[in-house]
């Protein structure tokens, strides 16, 4: 029952963020250079279109109200999925649609790096703890200190070249095979779409493709993670009672991966969701090094373009991403350490 | 006979005069600067022998856990780059003009002549790495100069004076959390146009937050002291307290932080110059990246010699952040 509680008085503190965050997008979305109208008559093919056309195409699309109705329009819109038409990528398609498209390759990315690097990163950090000073320890923290340093496009760059081009061991861009057809869309992920449709041999296809991506991803949050482990590892393993359980003739197994991790994870858990701000943003520099059609290289393609609405869309999306990363973290803390739900 | 002494000795004093000021400067500077790196300096209780034994104590211990081979490691990759940066005309075998221009013979591989190869529009790559350390340290430093500065100036306001200016300032510190850093960094490159200045001052907006947050709980901390009683009690204003008073007790995270932080600003900026947003002539090692994707596999010297120097760069500074967090505060060392 306090969970509950405690979840509900999150959602609560992060609604003026929301709200925060809403305001700041509109402010943004109406300072952006460039003039919708003019881009859409443009579009149209028309050219010098007289001013009275054009005022009247400014209050239809509502551009002449005052600006507090503008605004709660705006967040209107944003939350009933009216976020109006792409004006250069795709031009005159529903910016709705292209980021559905989009969406599924950026959340299978980010999700299965945080999955990857999470395992990954604290067996690593847990090694590096338990043989403190030693050879296995040297390595892992030599590790952990290149992933803080690498860029994580040169090391999609070294990957793509090294295991892409001269040894052929993975594709190095795209997401699917040039002969493969993606899958009818029922949810959107391919591999859901791929299982419910029959067609298996795109899953390994798609896993083929993912392969060099999200390792690049993880390494990005592998070396924050395996650092916080091995840091409160070594102070869990001091405690009393991790003597306690020896002392009452625990493996040492037990001893480590039962009493002394599930106390070490808790700050671990606040460094991995400190570190999804800079896994989205590794998201756009990995799907622009890989080619892959995500919501970052769409955004970046946006950027470029100046295509408005594409860009308050993503924006919109990856923040609330972002915020509800932001949130499971919490709970999974509240979950992990009882005592943070009663301060 | 007694003139000329006479005007020597004149001369003596006014050169004595001369050295004292220097030398004056030169102490000011130092205790000035051992108040903020030097831990234990500032504790007033202990007895006047007791400080100065404290002092070499600490000063022989700072300089002992500097001296750790990693630490040496990163500095002297420091040192390299900046040396790359400041001797650029004479170190690079061609000019800046020379280098940005278009020559024939563009992704040549590598030749005696131009011995890492050829770029898309034929410049020495060689050249551009050496200008580009220029480029990411000029880049790097005003825009973390940005973050450190407002972020002290906000943190320290939002700590001291409380109640509503740290509500107001706090909450719009979440709500810039809020957002990815390199997204909004796009989008308001994108609203404010993409010149290098905007860019890295951009840059340096976002991480206000990060340091207002950093700052202000340790503020938080020093405004119960019993100093800043007696400096209230003596007459100082609000802005001599925050910034005379208690700034200089806080600071020392700051440095460790700032330190730390210099790797992870050229990275960003880096990223930002790989993803297309900045002027694609200008020689930084992102954009030189950038450029060298068009052609990754029969050309790839030119993509992989920048991304290999804004490595080794972040790396310097990553080590020495690492070993001035080691000597600053060591019960942060199993970090």
């Amino acid at each position: 029952m306090s969970l509950l509680k405690y979840i509900i008085r999150r959602i609560i503190v992060m609604i003026p963020v929301l709200f925060g965050v809403l305001t700041i997008t509109f402010i943004l979305s109406r300072m952006m250079p460039g003039d919708p109208i003019s881009a859409r008559l443009a579009a149209a093919g028309v050219h010098n279109a007289p001013p009275a056309l054009v005022h009247q195409l400014r209050c239809q699309l509502g551009l002449c109200d005052p600006i507090i109705v503008q605004y709660f329009r705006y967040m209107a819109d944003l939350f009933t999925g009216n976020w109006g038409l792409s004006v250069s990528i795709v031009r005159n398609q529903p910016v709705w649609d292209l980021v559905m498209t989009r969406f599924p390759i950026t959340i299978d990315l980010t999700i299965f790096s945080i999955i990857i690097a999470s395992y990954l990163g604290t067996k690593a950090g847990v090694v590096s703890a338990v043989h403190r000073n030693k050879t296995p320890d040297t390595i892992v923290r030599g590790i952990a200190l290149v992933g803080v340093a690498l860029p994580v496009f040169f090391l999609g760059m070294l990957l793509q070249y090294i295991l892409g081009y001269q040894l052929k061991w993975f594709e190095p861009v795209g997401f699917l095979s040039s002969e493969y057809q993606a899958p009818a869309r029922i949810t959107g992920f391919i591999y859901i779409d791929a299982f419910l449709s029959g067609d298996w041999y795109i899953i390994g296809d798609y896993a083929w493709h993912m392969f060099l991506p999200v390792f690049c991803l993880s390494f990005l949050m592998l070396a924050s993670i395996t650092r916080q482990t091995r840091s409160s590892m070594l102070e869990v393993m001091e405690q009393d009672f991790v003597r306690t359980a020896r002392a009452k003739g625990c493996k040492e197994k037990t001893v480590i991966h039962s009493h002394a991790l599930k106390n070490a994870l808790i700050p671990t858990v606040t460094v991995i969701g400190l570190s999804i701000a800079g896994l989205l943003g590794g998201a756009v520099l990995t799907e622009t090094t890989f080619g892959l059609n995500g919501m970052g290289s769409l955004f970046v393609a946006a950027i470029l373009q100046s295509d408005y609405w594409v860009i308050t869309a993503v924006v919109f999306m990856i923040t609330i991403i972002f915020i509800s990363a932001n949130l499971i973290t919490d709970v999974l803390y509240a979950i992990l350490d009882p005592r943070i739900r009663y301060t | 006979m007694e003139k000329p002494y006479l005007v020597l000795e004149e001369e003596l004093v006014e050169v004595e005069e001369k050295e004292k000021v220097t030398k004056n400067i030169i102490s000011w500077i130092f205790k000035n600067i051992k108040f903020l790196i030097l831990p234990g300096s500032r504790i007033e209780e202990l007895s006047a022998r007791q400080f100065e034994y404290e002092k070499s104590i600490s000063k022989r211990s700072l300089l002992r856990r500097l001296k750790n081979p990693l630490t040496i490691l990163g500095i002297s990759v420091i040192i390299f780059i900046i040396t790359l940066a400041v001797y650029a005309p004479w170190l690079s075998p061609q000019s800046y003009a020379d280098a940005m221009l278009v020559h024939s013979g563009s992704w040549n591989p590598p030749s005696p002549e131009y011995p890492l190869g050829r770029t898309a529009m034929g410049g020495d790559v060689l050249s551009r790495l050496i200008w580009g350390a220029r480029t990411s340290i000029t880049i790097s430093l005003p825009s973390i100069t940005v973050s450190v500065t407002g972020g002290i100036l906000f943190g320290v306001i939002a700590a001291y004076f409380g109640g509503w200016v740290d509500s107001v300032i706090m909450r719009i510190c979440d709500v810039m959390l809020a957002f990815p850093a390199l997204i909004l960094s796009l989008v308001l490159i994108f609203v404010f146009g993409g010149s290098i200045q905007i860019i890295l001052m951009v840059w340096g907006f976002l991480g206000i937050p990060v340091y207002a947050r950093l700052i202000r709980g340790n503020v938080l901390q020093a405004r119960q002291l019993p100093y800043i009683e007696a400096a209230r009690v003596s007459g100082a204003g609000n802005w001599r307290i925050m910034f005379r008073h208690i700034l200089p007790n806080v600071i020392q995270p700051i440095i460790v932080f700032f330190t730390f932080d210099i790797g992870s600003y050229i990275l960003g900026l880096a990223g930002l110059s790989f993803l297309g947003v900045n002027q694609t002539i200008m020689i930084e090692w992102g954009n030189d990246i950038n450029v060298a994707r068009e052609n990754p596999y029969e050309a790839p010297w030119a993509g992989l010699w920048p991304g290999f120097m804004i490595f080794l760069t972040v790396l310097g500074f990553m080590l020495v952040g690492d070993g001035i967090r080691d000597a600053l505060d060591p019960r942060l060392k199993n970090l």
